[in-house]
């Protein structure tokens, strides 16, 4: 979809617009499920976080002020994955395992379809979870290495370097 | 991953390593969202998608609702606080005028209450005064009718009416 096609898309929404907002799902649904999926490699878990993302979209569409607005919807995403890791462990350093643990469960379930999709799955949950979670940004959100850095309010030096390690390492893993 | 993004990965990369180490970096990159590419995550059913639509369609209307009775409530706090403030001004008047009426009444009622009480001291001394003052008065106005030269034929006059009357009584 064009530029300006978003944009009217964008305007729609703020007006309140029910087409407008149908066609913000069409457009960003599967990205972002996508997105929590590779993160929580969960189903179930990645379609509620998607109706939570999309709810909270309707709300505080008003306030997007311009700029990116897939930096905006993505950072959005970020924060309810991070709201829901805060509510089911309540400690940042058990996001790993809690991570390894959903992601392993759900390899066993839905085995059997796709063997390349579930190495990328099981690989991605030997990276560091604040890495793969950039790496996931950056695939899902297509944002630049300058938007993911501003949004992620580090260095621009830190998101090339933890992004470079991330890939270098899956590309071993998945060797 | 869209090239756009990309396409200044190298130039960006230089400014933190060598030339060679920003080639081999970028590559690395690359490849590594490659592998990303290639491995796609599933897709969600269109049957959630379509629930996803279902309940935003579902929470605006519940937003236009909430916006609607909430418009509907500041009119009528608007409207109350209106009504208490033509109610409190009213009343305000009531109170202002009733206290002018009684500041009026008591500003009547004041000297009868005084002058009416016999035990105060201060109104028995005045009243005596005054009985003295009215006495002196009359004594001085006797003295000036039987003394005075041109009304002493009023005041002879005055004093024979008063003996006529007095044998007249008498019989």
């Amino acid at each position: 979809m064009a530029q300006r096609d978003i944009e009217q898309v964008i305007i729609g929404c703020k007006k309140g617009d029910e087409g407008c907002f149908t066609q913000l799902v069409d457009i960003y649904g599967r990205r972002c499920f996508g997105y929590f999926y590779r993160l929580t490699g969960n189903r179930d878990l990645s379609e509620e976080l998607l109706s939570e993302l999309f709810a909270k979209l309707v709300e505080k569409i008003g306030s997007y002020r311009g700029g990116s607005f897939d930096g905006w919807v993505f950072t959005m995403a970020s924060n309810i994955f991070h709201d829901h890791l805060r509510f089911k462990q309540r400690q940042t350093r058990l996001l790993d395992e809690h991570s390894k643990r959903i992601m392993s469960q759900s390899a066993g379930v839905s085995s059997g379809k796709n063997d390349d999709f579930d190495k990328l799955q099981m690989a991605l949950v030997e990276l560091d979870s604040d890495v793969r979670e950039l790496i996931m940004m950056r695939f899902y959100s297509q944002m630049s290495f300058k938007e993911i850095a501003e949004s992620r309010r580090e260095p621009i030096g830190t998101t090339l370097s933890k992004v470079h390690r991330g890939l270098k390492k899956l590309r071993e893993l998945m060797g | 991953m869209n090239n756009s993004v990309n396409e200044n990965l190298r130039e960006l990369l230089v400014g933190f390593m060598d030339e060679a180490a920003a080639r081999q970096t970028a590559e690395d990159i690359e490849k590594g969202e490659e592998i990303l590419g290639a491995n796609q995550s599933p897709q969600p059913d269109e049957r959630v998608l379509a629930e996803v639509k279902k309940n935003v369609v579902a929470a605006l209307r519940q937003r236009r609702t909430v916006v609607f009775q909430r418009r509907i409530l500041i009119g009528a706090v608007a409207a109350a606080v209106i009504l208490i403030a033509v109610i409190t001004q009213m009343h305000y008047d009531n109170l202002q005028n009733s206290r002018q009426t009684r500041i009026v009444a008591r500003s009547v009622s004041i000297p009868s209450q005084v002058w009416e009480g016999a035990d105060d001291a201060d109104v028995t001394v005045l009243r005596a005064e005054i009985e003295n003052i009215q006495s002196e008065l009359s004594g001085a106005q006797s003295d000036s009718i039987s003394t005075g030269g041109t009304n002493s034929a009023a005041g002879d006059l005055e004093t024979e009416l008063i003996e006529v009357n007095g044998d007249m009584w008498k019989g």
